[in-house]
This record gives structure tokens, C-alpha cells and sequence, in this order.
């Protein structure tokens, strides 16, 4: 029975917490550029990252390694501590665009400018880890994360030509603006595949004290929870087709995007955005904090734990103190937080290798894994899905700064 | 040009949503102002760019009277006026269109 539970509330927080700004902005601006022709960047993405997902919960269980944790221990700490700054630097960014995602929210619902908010908003985030449990992070906000099945709701009120978004689901090549479309390609790939979502599982794992008997319930988790989480940013970008493209609507802006659920759902649309943006980004913030501070503590060595007291791992608790204060300096000075997720996005997918291959090194071998190694599917369609968008990001990112 | 539809756009469905009071009059009026300041320094780089026998003329005239447009109901949203603001709205669709329509004639031009 307790399982039971576990496995529904798994699912169930895996829908909530899978939105956040990056896939959401990514979504949207896709749709609104080029009508339903990217849904397959987010198919990949998201079979890529149940996959990986699932290994990360599997490594876990069998071995009781975190990803950080065998990493170091297999590959040693100087190319560890390799990993550890690009990853570091790429989650900081993306932190940056939770926060910019949760200040935003509060700007179009108040008034009050996103500056403002950054300091308040990065002082709840740190306060609910200070005094929070591992728990309350992972089932509470993502709990409440569950207003952005909304999404969905719009995008079948808008009545989408079925037809056609399964066609969009085989990758094509627009007419005009290729440099623009591989970008939004790999951004949202980069939003799909977040590697901090990788490290936040493991670790969550091993403090939920899972062993090899939740190998079954990790399957189930990894497939339903990051499937119907899929179908959530399928939706964002159905919306976006329909509602803002045939208007010519481009959502460069937090503001424009406020708009994407007004025509399907008048009375409440731009609330239920508002809301969406709101709960989505807060999760994802908690969770970005965590999974940087996990990064540190199990790389160097030392106690963590997000359900001990912060007295008790000082060195834990004060890397996402130190982290979480930082990331509001840039919303402070003004910069724009869909830029940055651009930005982050897009250098997520380039990073990509750097995170996975050793990951898939570890997951193949028989010393931590034994029986449950990879087989040769996992191993192909993540090894297939991250040469794209590493080959996607190396071509388009500098095509797009180039084009300004 | 794309950039310029998309402005108007959003001043437009904003617009729309508030008059059927579905949006807080702060994010209208933040919305609209954003969508004249960017439209100004879109206006501002477009001309330098336009191919060789567009009716820059005309679309000059669109942009500053629908910039106009789009900064007075900015002002009508404080003023809680909905009929000014919806005869506003009106002419920034009709604004819309023409730009639009030049936008079209630009990309002949081009192809």
C-alpha cells in the first residue's frame, strides 16, 4: 500500500514539477514562430529524458551511489571537478531563469517590477530550504505545480488540427529562418534534458532510502510521470500555434507570454498563466538550488542531507545559501529573464555530453550496476538523442548570435 | 517587420483581454507601454533596411499613428475609459492590417 502511494504521488509530482520557465518560454515561442513544426524536438527530449531519468533512479537503487557520487568515485575527482564547473555554471543560469520566471509572475499579477521581487522571491526560496524537509521540496511545490495541466485544457479548447500535430512529430525543415528554428531545437532540447533534474533524482533516491525493490516502481515513475510531463509542453507550444501565431504574436517577452491562455480560456487564462509560471518556476528553483548544493557536497565529500538540520551539514546548507543569494543579483540589475533562459537552454544542450557520457559510462558498468547494466536501447537512444542536440548546438548557437 | 506585427499584436489582444476585464489595468498598462517603447525602437533601425521601392512613406505613417494609438490607451487604461479605449483598439486593427499589407509587399519586394 505504501507503494502504492509512493508510485501515485511520484507520478503525480513528476507532472507538477515538470514545467518550468525554460520549457515553458521554449514551448511557446516555438509554437508562436513556427506553428506545431517543433512538437518533435520535444518528443526526443522527452524520450531522452525518461531514459535518463529512469537510470538515474536505477543507479540509485542498486548501487546507493548518486550520479556525483560514482562519478567522482569512478572517473576520479580532477575530471569530477571538470564536470562539476560546467554543470555548476550551466545550473546557475537556469536558476537565474526560475527565479526570473517566479519575480516575472509576481510582476504581471502586482504591478511591481521583476527587480524588485528577485531578493523577496530568493529569500522564500531559501528560507523553505533552510527550514524545509526533502519531501516538502519535492511533493509540495510541485503538488501545486499541478495548475499547469491548464496548459492542456487550452490547448484542446483551441481544437488543433490532429492531423497535423501528428505530422509535426517527424522532423522537418521550415521554408525561411533555419538559423532561428535549429536555436529553438536545441533550446528545447536543453529545456527537455536538464541534466540538474538527473542529479536531483538520484540524490532524492538515496534520501528516500530507495533499494533494488523500487527498480519496478522507478520504471513506472520515469515513464507516466515524464510522459504525461511531456504532453504538458506539447500543449504549451499547441496553444502557442494557435492562439498567438495567426496573430503573428512572438513571445520575446515575459508580458506576451502572459497572453498565450487568454483566447482559450478568457474569464481565467491569464491567471491560470500567472499561477502556472508561478508554482512551476518556484519548484524548479527549489530544486535547481538542491541539485547545485548536492553537486558540491557529495563531489567534495562532505554530510548532506535536506532533511537534516542545516547545523548538521553547514557546508551543504551554506553552498545553497550562497547560490540562491547570487542568482537574484543579475534580476536585480535588471537583466532579462527570458534571455537568460534563451542562454541557458540552448548551453544545456551543448553541455550535454559533458553531463551524460560519463553517465552512460557508469550506467554500463557491471561493478556498480551488475545485472541491471544498461541493454543497448537506453544506451542507443540517449547516445543518438544527445549527438543531435550537441551537433544542433554547435551549428546554431553561434548562427543565432551572429544573426543577432 | 516581424518583429513590428508582433508588437502590435500584443497591444491588440492585451487591449482586448482588458476591455472584457480579464487582465489587472497594471499589466495592460505595463504591456501597452512595452509594446510602444519597442515599437519606437524597432521604427527607429527598420527604414535603414527596407529594399528599394517599399511605400516607406505609408509605413511610416502606420508606425507613428499606431505607436500614438497604443500609448494613448496605455493612458485610458488609468483612466478606466473603455469606449475611447475600444474606438483605440479599433484603429490599431486597422493600423494592423495596413502594416500587414506592407509587410506583404516588402517580401514580394525581397523575393
Amino acid at each position: 500500500m505504501k507503494k502504492i502511494l509512493q508510485l501515485t504521488l511520484g507520478i503525480v509530482t513528476s507532472v507538477g514539477g515538470f514545467l518550468e520557465i525554460g520549457s515553458v518560454t521554449t514551448a511557446a515561442q516555438a509554437g508562436a514562430r513556427f506553428g506545431y513544426q517543433l512538437l518533435w524536438a520535444i518528443l526526443l527530449g522527452t524520450l531522452c529524458l525518461i531514459f535518463l531519468i529512469e537510470m538515474s533512479g536505477r543507479l540509485a537503487a542498486v548501487s546507493k551511489h548518486t550520479i556525483v557520487d560514482a562519478m567522482r568515485e569512478r572517473f576520479g575527482f580532477p575530471f569530477f571537478f571538470f564536470v562539476l564547473i560546467g554543470m555548476v555554471i550551466v545550473a546557475f543560469l537556469v536558476l537565474v531563469a526560475e527565479l526570473g520566471g517566479i519575480s516575472f509572475a509576481l510582476q504581471i499579477l502586482t504591478g511591481i517590477r521583476f527587480p524588485w521581487w528577485a531578493l523577496p522571491v530568493s529569500l522564500l526560496v531559501w528560507l523553505l530550504m533552510w527550514k524545509g524537509t526533502f519531501s516538502l521540496i519535492e511533493n509540495g511545490a510541485s503538488l501545486l505545480g499541478l495548475v499547469t495541466i491548464s496548459f492542456v485544457v487550452a490547448a484542446f479548447k483551441l481544437g488543433p488540427d490532429w492531423s497535423s500535430v501528428g505530422s509535426s512529430l517527424i522532423p522537418s525543415l521550415p521554408d525561411s529562418d533555419k538559423a532561428n528554428y535549429g536555436f529553438l531545437a536545441v533550446s528545447i532540447l536543453g529545456a527537455s534534458i536538464s541534466p540538474y533534474l538527473m542529479y536531483f533524482y538520484s540524490s532524492g533516491a538515496i534520501e528516500d532510502k530507495w533499494d533494488r525493490s523500487y527498480i519496478t516502481m522507478n520504471r513506472i515513475i520515469a515513464g507516466f510521470g515524464m510522459t504525461f510531463g511531456g504532453f504538458l509542453s506539447m500543449a504549451v507550444l499547441v496553444a502557442a500555434a494557435l492562439a498567438l501565431r495567426p496573430k503573428g504574436l512572438q513571445v520575446d517577452t515575459f508580458p506576451q507570454a502572459a497572453l498565450l491562455m487568454t483566447t482559450a480560456l478568457p474569464r481565467w487564462g491569464f491567471y491560470l498563466f500567472a499561477l502556472s509560471m508561478l508554482f512551476a518556476c518556484f519548484g524548479a528553483a527549489l530544486e535547481i538550488s538542491l541539485a547545485i548544493a548536492y553537486f558540491f557536497a557529495q563531489g567534495f565529500g562532505w554530510s548532506w542531507s535536506e532533511d537534516l538540520e542545516p547545523s548538521q551539514d553547514a557546508r551543504f546548507a551554506f553552498v545553497y545559501t550562497i547560490i540562491i543569494l547570487l542568482a537574484a543579483v543579475p534580476l536585480m540589475l535588471r537583466v532579462d529573464p527570458i534571455k537568460v533562459t534563451m542562454l541557458s537552454m540552448a548551453l544545456t544542450s551543448a553541455s550535454l555530453p559533458l553531463a551524460i557520457v560519463p553517465f552512460l559510462f557508469l550506467m554500463n558498468d557491471p561493478i556498480y550496476l551488475g545485472k541491471h547494466r544498461n541493454g543497448w536501447i537506453s544506451n542507443a537512444v540517449v547516445a543518438i538523442v544527445i549527438l543531435i542536440s550537441f551537433v544542433l548546438a554547435i551549428i546554431s548557437i553561434p548562427l543565432q548570435i551572429i544573426g543577432g | 517587420m516581424d518583429s513590428v506585427i508582433s508588437w502590435l499584436a500584443t497591444a491588440g489582444m492585451a487591449g482586448r483581454a482588458w476591455l472584457n476585464h480579464t487582465t489587472p489595468d497594471k499589466y495592460t498598462r505595463q504591456t501597452l507601454e512595452l509594446s510602444h517603447d519597442s515599437l519606437l525602437e524597432i521604427g527607429n533601425g527598420l527604414f535603414k533596411s527596407l529594399p528599394a521601392g517599399v511605400d516607406s512613406a505609408s509605413l511610416d505613417s502606420a508606425l507613428t499613428r499606431s505607436r500614438e494609438h497604443v500609448a494613448l490607451m496605455a493612458r485610458l487604461v488609468d483612466q478606466k475609459d473603455s469606449p475611447d479605449f475600444r474606438t483605440l483598439l479599433d484603429s490599431l486593427s486597422a493600423d494592423e492590417t495596413l502594416v500587414k499589407q506592407l509587410a506583404d509587399s516588402i517580401e514580394a519586394k525581397e523575393q
